[in-house]
């Protein structure tokens, strides 16, 4: 069994194991021919990330044999962590059921495997009504000036246009949004649409990914879960679905 | 007309008084010899400095009953209080890092002890038995300060005792290993509280080692159950004792708990509740030891049907509940409502109804006091496989 699958920078890695550990303390990787991917849930089920990291992402890509591998993630991140920006990271498997962790050229860790426990999770069978694209540094400002009086936001897309907004005991905001080049690249729906999401999840994955993902998409449907698009490393990609809230 | 809180409180006052004349030397006196059942308590004021030690009634014999709450239901209040106050409590001031010595010793294998163990104490001064109730702490017999106490021989439970010596098993491990081994969890709570669990051994005082022992047990079994299957409809449990009303609402969701309790205090109500999803609660419930009893006594049922399931416990604390005897009532009433057949509802709103239908506080009242409708309006990704 050959597996070893080294990265160019740790941006990438960083963003994918702090958005990973916004959901769950332990994460099964599952390695393939065609690269490596996670998929899971948090504990109540509300939200799902499904990572899919392609071999051509990779500075150095080798994998024989379909592999499975679990890790504590507040282990794997402190480690991670320790890379500066340009650092590579290259990673391994050892015979002793350690996971090999060079970090740039000389910093070699070896970490401890946990007993992998992934169930196949499906994902959510959803057309997509209405997308948005924007920025994630206007979608993180945006979800901060909603926090201020709301626990929840709510996205809602007519004719191509959309507001997000929120509400709570204290008031009320609406942000409208404008198409613009710049923060804004796309805002469509096929239908008219309206779903409300928590910032309490919404809000530590958009931090997690940060700035290394430039752009992201929204896409959601009228009470349906909403699925953001975060890119990493240029053709890898984090789907995040979180569901809805639903007034009964 | 049934009886207000004060009234029945005083009748069982009187009556304890009217036996101290009849037996009092026994109880009023600067020794006591007696089999205790066994039993030990740990005081949680002037913490870290607490008071320690057995507790022994004025009778010789087989007297398991007195200290064993998982054989108290059915029983009325009277009767349990009666238990309680004739419990002589001796007490010596330890600091709760002191988990050795010959005094604590003794008291650790009083607590694993699978029968009842003559005592002897002698204490500085004459106890007191002047009983004071109040809405906050379960009665207690008289209490005396410790001079010299000498127990007879025991006979140790071989579980407890295996993890007892063993220095290298956690306080929750050897709570969960106990539990799995069928011990009582009044005796768990005895032997965690004596400081006979865990590599950094405490002696931990009894309310809080009751709250520790529920939330352990309950906590494990939760994760259980997040792997079960849902349960496929809504179904309602009930049970009625001591003047508590407990209604069991299950409904197939994702687990998340939410527990309301209501009482009068003078005549008005008061309301409490707390709630949890799979993450668990993070902070301690407003509601206190009553959550994670009830919370035990629920998931023992899922783990043991292999289901999963969104649950609404309503608690109604009538004027009758006039003397609080512990918080193992709650556990034991939960527990005996799901030995019970369940009653399945068309829907969750239907099924309030129904939980509500034989207490004096109605769906609507309950549901404006709890978060259980805010709670489920977040659906779950599975919703949408």
């Amino acid at each position: 069994m050959t597996f070893e699958a080294k990265t160019s920078g740790s941006d990438d890695l960083k963003a994918i194991i702090s958005a990973i550990s916004t959901l769950v303390e332990e994460a099964t990787f599952v390695a393939t021919a065609e690269g490596i991917t996670f998929r899971g849930m948090d504990p109540s089920h509300v939200a799902l990330i499904d990572i899919s990291w392609p071999n051509s992402a990779f500075e150095k890509y080798e994998c024989d044999s379909d592999i499975k591998f679990g890790v504590r993630i507040d282990e794997f991140s402190k480690l991670i962590k320790r890379a500066e920006k340009k650092d590579s990271i290259e990673i391994s498997i050892s015979d002793q059921n350690m996971l090999l962790v060079t970090v740039g050229k000389n910093k070699k860790y070896k970490m401890r495997l946990i007993e992998s426990s992934a169930t196949d999770t499906p994902l959510p069978k959803i057309p997509y009504d209405s997308k948005i694209t924007l920025s994630s540094s206007k979608f993180d400002k945006i979800l901060g000036d909603v926090q201020v009086v709301s626990d929840y936001l709510t996205m809602h897309t007519y004719d191509s246009k959309a507001d997000f907004s929120g509400k709570g005991d204290s008031g009320e905001v609406i942000i409208e949004l404008e198409k613009d080049s710049e923060e804004i690249q796309e805002i469509t729906s096929k239908e008219d649409s309206i779903g409300t999401y928590s910032l309490e999840y919404l809000n530590p994955v958009v931090k997690a990914v940060g700035t290394t993902a430039g752009h992201i998409t929204c896409e959601f449907s009228s009470a349906k879960p909403l699925r953001i698009e975060f890119k990493v490393a240029n053709i890898g990609r984090i789907h995040f679905y979180l569901a809805p809230r639903v007034e009964s | 007309m049934s009886l207000t809180s004060q009234e029945i409180r005083k009748a069982i006052l009187a009556k304890w008084h009217e036996d101290l004349s009849k037996y009092g030397n026994f109880i009023s006196s600067d020794s006591i010899s007696g089999s205790s059942p066994p039993s030990v308590f740990v005081g949680s004021s002037s913490y870290p400095k607490v008071s320690v030690g057995p507790m022994v009634p004025p009778i010789h014999g087989d007297t398991g009953l007195l200290d064993s709450p998982e054989r108290w239901t059915g029983k009325t209040l009277e009767e349990i209080v009666n238990f309680r106050l004739n419990l002589v409590r001796g007490i010596q001031k330890v600091s709760v890092n002191q988990t050795d010595g010959r005094y604590i010793e003794n008291l650790q294998e009083l607590a694993m002890s699978s029968k009842p163990i003559d005592s002897d104490l002698e204490f500085y001064k004459t106890t007191h038995s002047n009983i004071s109730l109040d809405d906050e702490s379960a009665p207690f017999g008289p209490i005396g300060e410790i001079k010299s106490a000498k127990f007879s021989n025991s006979s140790s439970d071989k579980s407890i005792e295996k993890t007892f010596y063993d220095k290298d098993l956690k306080a929750q491990d050897a709570v969960l290993k106990l539990y799995h081994s069928g011990i009582d969890i009044s005796k768990i709570q005895k032997c965690f509280s004596i400081g006979m669990f865990g590599k950094d051994r405490k002696l931990v005082p009894t309310r809080w080692s009751i709250t520790a022992t529920d939330d352990i047990i309950s906590k494990s079994l939760t994760q259980e159950i997040l792997d079960y299957p849902l349960i496929d409809s809504c179904k309602i449990f009930s049970h009625e004792h001591l003047g508590n009303l407990f209604s069991i609402v299950l409904f197939p969701h994702r687990w998340i708990y939410e527990m309301i309790e209501a009482w009068y205090s003078n005549g008005v109500l008061g309301f409490g509740s707390d709630f949890e999803d799979a993450k668990g609660i993070g902070h301690p419930p407003s509601i206190a030891g009553a959550y994670f009893a009830a919370k035990l006594g629920v998931v023992e049922y899922l783990s043991k049907h292999k289901i999963q399931a969104g649950v609404v416990i309503l608690r109604e604390i009538r004027p009758e509940y006039a003397i609080p005897v512990g918080v193992w009532q709650v556990r034991e009433g939960i527990r005996l409502a799901m030995k019970k057949t369940g009653f399945v509802a068309e829907s969750f709103e239907n099924a309030l109804d129904i939980a509500s239908k034989k207490m004096s506080i109605s769906k609507n009242e309950w549901l404006s006091k709890g978060n259980i409708l805010k709670l489920i309006k977040q659906k779950t990704i599975a919703d949408f496989f």
